[in-house]
């Protein structure tokens, strides 16, 4: 017998989601172990039993066992899928929607929808849709992503602005949809009767197939579920601004959250790629990505202001006194990493200065004016020279990414193999920093056996 | 052929006799008119750039009487629209903007410095591509577009695209210009299936079909290429007839798959400066006036009526330039 598959397994936010969240009754059932709920897991067809510390007892729990998933799977080589296989089990649809929730308040209410949590929260909830779909048989993934499409979008004739908020946080490129006269085709008799006399050698029904399909569905299906998690983070964001205490439940869950991502970092380096956190040190150039190494080569009138101060001053700053910015997602000031500015002094400017000084024509000859600007990317304000006393004026602009580099200075960007997946070159710097440390420790490992041997 | 440059800056005498003798307030287009009162203005009263900012009119009249006694050397207009536009305040929309500057165009077949009447021939082909594209692909209508000088701004006013940030602009400037390479391979339930974006011909494949076969035919043989040798450049002009007439699968085969990839690859990077992106994701930029002199170049920034037959040298040329003694 084919038993449908809730629309909430996919999709918490949907109608069906909101009456499980409706009948949960008591707020303190979530830290109540739930016999239900281990019933569940211990029946997964795949789940692994061997440990108690793998089965979640209670909703609390459940929440944590979302993210270590999410976590693990990203980062850890002996990822054991077994581990989680209740995930999949689609039975388990009310108590998963619950730990959603609980994932999405706790974020909300505790770190706000630009922390990293949230990003984590949105990003694993994408990925568990992907992989639940692919569990299911083709009718069924077919069936559900087509009604939970149907549900959020109500519009037979679906302009491509609807997407805004997809298109505008990227989780949507608008060269993936199919676009004719403003309207995103998504429909297999709209496209066939829009572009079949067009195509030539070639089945229209198969192309069908290819550039839409299925795929593009589910990807419209999945981003807007992520987005309208994110959207609902950040709701719960501003109720619990205006309320006077945030329920203690929810703030050590946030904690756990936490906790369980800070693990993954120190163990497995999260989100980075590379192991652990990139310490500060002395630069160097030949770790430098292309388009950074242009801009040290000189640029010629027209770029050169955007290039040394809006790019080059932000990447080399950065790369030598805080090159873990994007991992450790706190904002510094230079003294917090350069107390005396020494370092700024000897070697942070003079690499800039040089590069400004082989522009043609050489950037401060004849525009003395933007070595204020320099200090002030440096958040030392408006004044010729980066002085303590002025720090915080401006702020400490961090590096721009790829994407900004395109627009900005589309010619410096002129990828090499490694620029592959990276989306800053500053994570450029520090991958291949890391990837020398790691040859020369390799090197030196393999010097220390010869010389045993 | 005329060169912008020989084209002298104009006089302060030559900008008074064009405000108070040739200019008409009725030359600025209605989509600025009837929204005067939200727009910030800026001029520039001495050729260094527009720093007389934050100006607001009350009335069309007021800006004709501005702009009869002060005769700028420059006058700009927000593509912003504010409730206070006086102090940049409570933005409420913008103009989604394209400028198309001629000199920086990254193809080019003329060797000038600054800009001829080949590249600004050129910038308008391009213009007429994104066109094109903002009404077939994209759906916008309210379409205006305007020669500024060197170049072409193309202002669209559709509501939908009014409101939309920086990231949703960037996002549309790259769909216009064909800067990424569509994918070419597609999975279907139990097979790949391959589709080069040439025998696409429809949505960004078609879109980036058309950019790189502008591109393709604009080449020289002076045309620098990232990773493309001198040997696969002279290759791609012996070869480049064949789509002229659309023979893509025949083209790639003369080249060969991986120098095709490396020739698409390399047009795709350069697509990003057919337009100054900078000024698309620009949610407060001013642009030039309609209907200004560009004294720099002395010539008028002109609203074009029909770009498939506009011709610079005919409609945007003031009277005064004409009246010069050789």
């Amino acid at each position: 017998m084919n038993i449908m598959v809730s629309a909430a397994f996919i999709n918490p936010l949907s109608d069906e989601g909101e009456i499980i969240v409706r009948e949960l009754g008591d707020f303190e059932r979530v830290l109540s172990d739930n016999d239900d709920l281990v019933q569940i897991v211990t029946e997964s067809r795949s789940q692994e039993l061997s440990d108690d510390s793998l089965i979640p007892h209670n909703y609390v729990d459940l929440a944590i066992k979302r993210i270590e998933w999410y976590a693990k799977k990203k980062n850890d080589r002996n990822f054991d899928h077994k581990q989680y296989d209740f995930l999949f089990n689609t039975e388990i649809v009310k108590f998963d929607v619950i730990a959603f929730y609980l994932l999405c308040q706790a974020v909300g209410v505790k770190y706000g929808p630009n922390s990293r949590e949230s990003r984590v929260i949105v990003e694993s909830q994408g990925k568990l849709i992907e992989y639940r779909l692919g569990k299911l048989s083709k009718n069924e993934r077919g069936e559900i992503v087509t009604n939970i499409l149907n549900s959020l979008i109500i519009t037979t004739h679906l302009k491509w602005t609807f997407f805004e908020d997809l298109i505008s946080t990227k989780k949507l490129k608008l060269h993936d949809l199919i676009l004719d006269k403003g309207e995103i085709i998504l429909d297999r008799e709209d496209f066939l009767e829009r572009f079949s006399h067009n195509i030539q050698g070639r089945k229209p029904e198969k192309m069908y197939e290819a550039l839409i399909g299925d795929r593009i569905k589910e990807l419209v299906m999945i981003k807007m579920v992520m987005q309208n998690t994110e959207n609902y983070i950040l709701k719960v964001g501003e109720i619990s601004e205006r309320e006077i205490e945030p329920n203690p439940i929810l703030l050590k869950l946030a904690d756990r959250i936490s906790e369980v991502l800070a693990a993954s970092v120190h163990s497995y380096g999260f989100g980075s790629g590379y192991g652990g956190s990139v310490k500060a040190s002395a630069l160097n150039p030949k770790a430098f990505p292309p388009c950074v190494k242009k801009v040290m080569e000189g640029m010629k009138s027209g770029g050169r202001n955007d290039a040394i101060i809006m790019f080059l001053t932000p990447f080399i700053s950065y790369a030598r006194l805080y090159p873990s910015v994007f991992s450790e997602n706190v904002s510094k000031q230079i003294s917090d990493v350069d107390p005396t500015l020494l370092i700024v002094q000897n070697e942070v400017l003079p690499i800039i200065f040089g590069a400004a000084e082989r522009c043609s024509p050489p950037l401060f000859e004849d525009q003395p004016q933007d070595k204020v600007n320099l200090n002030a990317k440096l958040g030392f304000g408006m004044h010729q020279t980066p002085e303590l006393k002025n720090e915080g004026e401006t702020t400490w602009y961090t590096p721009m990414s790829c994407e900004k580099v395109k627009i900005h200075l589309p010619s410096l960007c002129k990828p090499d193999e490694n620029c592959k997946k990276i989306g800053n070159p500053l994570s450029y710097y520090n991958r291949m920093i890391w990837k020398v440390k790691k040859e020369s420790k390799t090197e030196s490992t393999a010097e220390q056996k010869d010389d045993n041997s | 052929m005329v060169k912008i440059e020989y084209l002298t800056p104009a006089s302060p005498e030559e900008r008074k006799r064009y405000y108070r003798e040739e200019w008409d307030i009725k030359q600025v287009p209605d989509y600025i008119t009837h929204s005067i009162q939200e727009r910030e203005f800026g001029f520039d009263h001495v050729g260094r750039g527009p720093n007389d900012r934050y100006k607001v009119f009350r009335t069309p009249d007021l800006l004709k009487r501005f702009l009869k006694v002060r005769t700028p050397f420059a006058a700009y207009c927000s593509v912003a629209f504010y409730d206070k536009p006086r102090r940049r305040d409570r933005w409420t929309k913008a103009e989604l903007v394209f400028d198309v500057d001629a000199k920086d165009i990254p193809i080019r077949t003329c060797e000038c410095e600054g800009v001829c009447e080949i590249c600004l021939n050129e910038a308008r082909e391009i213009v007429c591509g994104i066109l094109d594209t903002l009404k077939a692909d994209l759906g916008l209508n309210n379409i205006h577009v305007v020669y500024s000088g060197r170049g072409y701004h193309i202002r669209v006013l559709d509501n939908d695209v009014m409101g939309v940030n920086s990231d949703v602009r960037s996002q549309i400037v790259k769909y216009l210009v064909g800067a990424d390479v569509p994918e070419n391979e597609y999975s279907l339930d139990y097979e790949k299936v391959s589709y080069e974006h040439f025998v696409i011909p429809f949505g960004y494949p078609n879109v980036f079909t058309k950019r790189i076969k502008y591109s393709i035919l604009h080449l020289n043989e002076h045309t620098e290429l990232d990773g493309v040798n001198k040997k696969l450049l002279n290759d791609v002009l012996k070869n480049r007839h064949l789509i002229e007439d659309d023979n893509w699968g025949l083209f790639k085969n003369k080249l060969g798959p991986l120098r095709y990839k490396k020739v698409v690859n390399s047009i795709a990077s350069l697509n990003m400066s057919l337009v100054d992106a900078k000024v698309s994701i620009d949610l407060k930029r001013i642009l030039r006036l309609p209907s200004s002199l560009h004294s720099m170049v002395s010539m008028k920034c002109t609203e074009v009526k029909n770009i498939e037959t506009f011709d610079p040298f005919k409609e945007a040329v003031p009277k005064f330039v004409y009246e010069r003694k050789e």
